[in-house]
């Protein structure tokens, strides 16, 4: 494919320009701000379109970069090219509502689609990727804090792994691994929620073990009180026992009647026995001590009374308590009872808790998350085995390719470069191998052109116009002959893009 | 095949017919698994009832025999989840008690097996109750209905003998009466295997059987599982109820009837490229709505998804408005179509990671590993 014209009607600070290209090699020379970059990446627009970005990303991407500063409803260009014998010329609108896609075949007149994929077609199927990583070529750029050594090893690497093209193989490893972190976390999560269900049972089962314990307990200790409630001879022993008086009608006024009788009659006796004669004294003392005695045999009378009494009262007493113990003791076979059965529930709600242990149903959703874990364990493992094996595929004829590269511009100071086992890159001074990160900015650069160079030979079927923009600053004038010298012999159109005037000078010498 | 529908709408049954006929007809009902304490898993819905469901049923059933005055009601084990608890005994037995013309005959099967500290070894149940709780067969006996009633009880959560083919090859039933009867639990290895051709050689005019949940005749009208009344768990899938039967001089006659209030449905949900979570979710309603919303559902989303779509099985289950999913799983494969993908990208990383996995088979879990694989590297294009 050659670029044959460029017509710019506005894009970023270029507008109404129009520029020419021939086959072969030509340099474009222009001060800083003249819009050397510009017209690099209005090429590439040209080629790809310019998808926008969107959120936060639209504001830096390119399209809002390279929107005219004045005009910007009227955003641009034109681009004809030849492809095959054919002439072709690709119309593209970029403004925001009237965007637009025109791709004529100027032979026949015949208008072509784009959003077929037409012109995906006669650009041999190259993504913007894949362009972007080969013939269009800038500087080599590091990120910040990264070496620029790594830059290059990163490239490679990818450029390897994924065979060129879009992919991106570090960014697919990190998506499965996030999905595999997510995963195990979920499966965390639900294995929490398991043992949750487990200690859930276990504390049940220690609250009936604890229930049952203290059931049996009390239990045991009704036993004791039953035990001891029933020892023989325990109340009647009391019988004799307690000695408190108690008020007792019949006997009281027995006791009264005998002390009076009793003071009565010796009172009486004793003045009879001295104021009377004794004749008639006689049997008047014989009255009163007939009365004394009878006091004194009243005064047995309400003893005898009172004891009985005493003794009767005593019986019922023990009687009552006797039935009170009885009552206390049925009391407490009924507690126990309730114990006993309360137990046996309690128990075989254990042994129920028990079965149902084994029995909880074993978890879909775990299992579900354990084969996806599984799988995403899978595609990591086997994704990194596809890229190395790719890797070593396209680093062996890279390799080649580049090593004949490197070693032309070089002038045979280096005899090859090599991308290794692991894709770290060294060069071949003819006698040891020196590790990319020992070499010089403008090594480095070398060995970029010359990788870059090289898989555009291999990956792409239609070659493309090779775009250089300040490629060449860290080139000294020996290798950047060389390396315009080389390019002047590839069948290739090559449009180098410069502020120098170097470039220049020596292609027109060449 | 099934008679009746739900509770309430009685049983068609021409029993007066058969009672003209025949001066010697018994009637009786046979249900078994009625795993009453059971706590089946229901969606969000209808789990926290259905312990309550699985007691109203069987009180359906009770009723609906002293409606229709069977003559007996046939328990073939089980009907306990696990180890009755007293006051379950007691509820059971009062709905028993209840039944004014009917006798109850029950056995226990694996899950309420006769343990050492089982109630129901000193239960006093209704004078109509006549448990068959022996480890040996015995037999009860009821002279008005000339019928025997055989059948021995579970004493462990496995049993490994045939004891029912060992009884009849010992003579049993001996014909004490006119009609035998045998009430079995089990079938399988590990409970009471059963040889069915000696057990159909044999005299019983009819065996009720038990652990099955689902009803299954294995020989019609004669060896019969009634299945479970009410689903118990998500693999009980169909209809639920009990059989309904008469034994006449001319045979047997058992039919079964529908009664219980739930079915448990599997249902594959199609899906294809065009789908979205909202819109499976409305294919879901839709359908559920067809197969009846008081029912309880097992979905599978089956075909070809957009590969940027992710379904969220829990979120489809548990953010259901009706709220009677129990589980949503997610078969469904990416529409990637394979083929083109690798001659497309056969000289790239795709290429070469696909033909990693070729001739995988697809639902197996490389295959899923490939379309994870696929689906980093297209979602990670610069």
């Amino acid at each position: 494919m050659i670029i044959t014209d460029i017509y710019i009607k506005n894009f970023g600070m270029l507008s109404e320009k129009r520029m020419h290209f021939s086959e072969g090699l030509q340099v474009l020379c222009g001060e800083n701000e003249s819009g050397k970059s510009t017209l690099y990446a209005f090429i590439r627009a040209m080629l790809f379109g310019m998808e926008r970005g969107r959120g936060k990303a639209a504001a830096k991407d390119d399209f809002t970069r390279y929107e005219p500063w004045e005009n910007p409803g009227y955003y641009a260009g034109v681009l004809r090219f030849c492809c095959g014998g054919k002439k072709f010329r690709l119309e593209r609108d970029f403004s925001r509502y009237t965007k637009r896609t025109l791709l004529v075949c100027e032979d026949d007149g015949e208008e072509l689609s784009v959003e077929d994929g037409d012109l995906d077609m006669l650009l041999g199927g190259v993504t913007p990727a894949l362009y972007d990583s080969t013939v269009s070529i800038g500087q080599l750029a590091a990120a910040p804090g990264q070496e620029l050594s790594a830059a290059l090893e990163n490239y490679a690497a990818n450029l390897c792994e994924s065979g060129g093209g879009d992919l991106d193989v570090n960014g697919a490893l990190k998506c499965l691994k996030d999905r595999r972190r997510e995963t195990e976390k979920k499966l965390r999560a639900e294995e929490d929620s398991e043992e949750e269900k487990h200690r859930r049972i276990l504390q049940e089962r220690t609250y009936l073990e604890r229930d049952i314990k203290n059931l049996a307990d009390e239990i045991e200790e009704k036993n004791r009180r039953l035990a001891a409630g029933q020892a023989p001879g325990g109340p009647d022993e009391k019988l004799e026992a307690g000695e408190a008086w108690h008020y007792n009608l019949p006997a009281a006024m027995l006791f009264a009647a005998a002390v009076l009788c009793f003071v009565f009659g010796f009172f009486f006796r004793t003045v009879a026995a001295n104021e009377w004669s004794s004749a008639e004294a006689g049997s008047v003392v014989f009255v009163f001590t007939a009365l004394m005695l009878a006091g004194a045999g009243l005064l047995f009378a309400g003893a005898y009374v009172y004891i009985k009494d005493r003794r009767r009262m005593r019986i019922r007493e023990l009687e009552a308590a006797r039935e009170e113990e009885d009552v206390r003791i049925r009391h407490i076979l009924w507690e126990k009872e309730r114990a006993q059965a309360e137990m046996k529930e309690k128990e075989i709600r254990l042994v129920n808790l028990e079965d149902q242990c084994p029995e909880i149903e074993e978890n879909r959703e775990k299992s579900r998350l354990e084969a996806r874990l599984r799988a995403l364990r899978t595609a990591e493992e086997q994704l990194k085995l596809a890229a190395e094996e790719l890797g070593r595929q396209t680093a062996e004829s890279l390799n080649e390719k580049a090593s004949d590269i490197f070693a032309q511009i070089t002038d045979g100071r280096y005899s090859g470069l090599k991308i290794g086992e692991k894709l770290q890159v060294s060069v071949w001074d003819g006698s040891r191998n020196i590790p990319a990160e020992r070499l010089s900015r403008g090594t480095l650069e070398q060995i970029y052109f010359s990788v870059r160079m090289a898989a555009a030979e291999i990956l792409q079927e239609e070659p493309l116009p090779v775009i250089l923009d300040e490629t060449f600053a860290f080139y000294d004038e020996k290798r950047l002959e060389s390396a315009l010298k080389w390019l002047r012999g590839q069948k290739k159109q090559v449009i180098i893009l410069s502020c120098g005037k170097r470039e220049e000078e020596i292609a027109r010498r060449l | 095949m099934w008679k009746g529908a739900a509770p309430g709408c009685g049983v068609l049954f021409a029993t007066a017919a058969d009672r003209k006929g025949n001066a010697r007809i018994m009637r009786f009902i046979h249900i078994a698994d009625v795993h009453l304490g059971a706590k089946p898993e229901a969606g969000k819905a209808y789990s926290g009832r259905r312990p309550e469901e699985l007691w109203n049923t069987f009180g359906y059933i009770i009723r609906l025999c002293e409606k229709e005055r069977t003559d007996l009601l046939l328990i073939a084990g089980d009907l306990f989840h696990r180890q009755p608890l007293l006051r379950e005994l007691k509820e059971v037995d009062y709905l028993f008690s209840t039944l004014s013309h009917t006798k109850v005959v029950l056995i226990a099967g694996n899950h309420d097996y006769i343990r050492n500290d089982s109630y129901y070894r000193t239960f006093k149940w209704s004078g109509n109750v006549y448990p068959l709780f022996g480890k040996e067969m015995e037999c009860v006996e009821f002279e008005e209905l000339h019928t025997a009633v055989y059948g021995l009880s579970y004493y462990a959560k496995e049993v490994r003998e045939p004891v029912y083919n060992n009884a009849v090859e010992k003579g049993m039933p001996d014909g004490r009466q006119k009609y035998e009867i045998l009430l079995a639990h089990g079938g399988d290895e590990r409970h009471i295997p059963i040889d069915w051709k000696k057990l159909e050689a044999s005299r019983f005019a009819y065996v009720a059987l038990g652990h099955i949940h689902k009803p299954d005749a294995v020989r019609k009208n004669r060896i019969v599982y009634s299945g479970a009344p009410e689903p118990v768990d998500r693999g009980d899938t169909g209809l639920h109820g009990y059989i309904s039967g008469v034994i006449t001089e001319e045979g047997v006659r058992a039919v079964r009837v529908c009664c219980a209030v739930r079915e448990y449905i599997p249902l594959d949900i199609p899906v294809c490229e065009n789908d979205t979570c909202g819109s499976v979710r409305e294919k879901i309603k839709k359908l559920k709505k067809k197969y009846g919303n008081n029912n309880i559902y097992t979905l599978t989303l089956k075909g070809t998804r957009d590969p940027h779509i992710i379904f969220d099985e829990k979120q489809l289950a548990g953010g259901d408005e009706a709220g009677n999913i129990i589980a949503v799983e997610d078969r469904t494969c990416p529409a990637y179509d394979f083929g083109r993908l690798y001659r497309e990208n056969e000289d790239n990383l795709i290429g070469k990671y696909i033909k990693r996995f070729s001739g995988c088979e697809e639902g197996s879990e490389e295959y899923q590993a490939l379309c994870e694989g696929v689906n980093a590297l297209l979602e990670n294009r610069r």
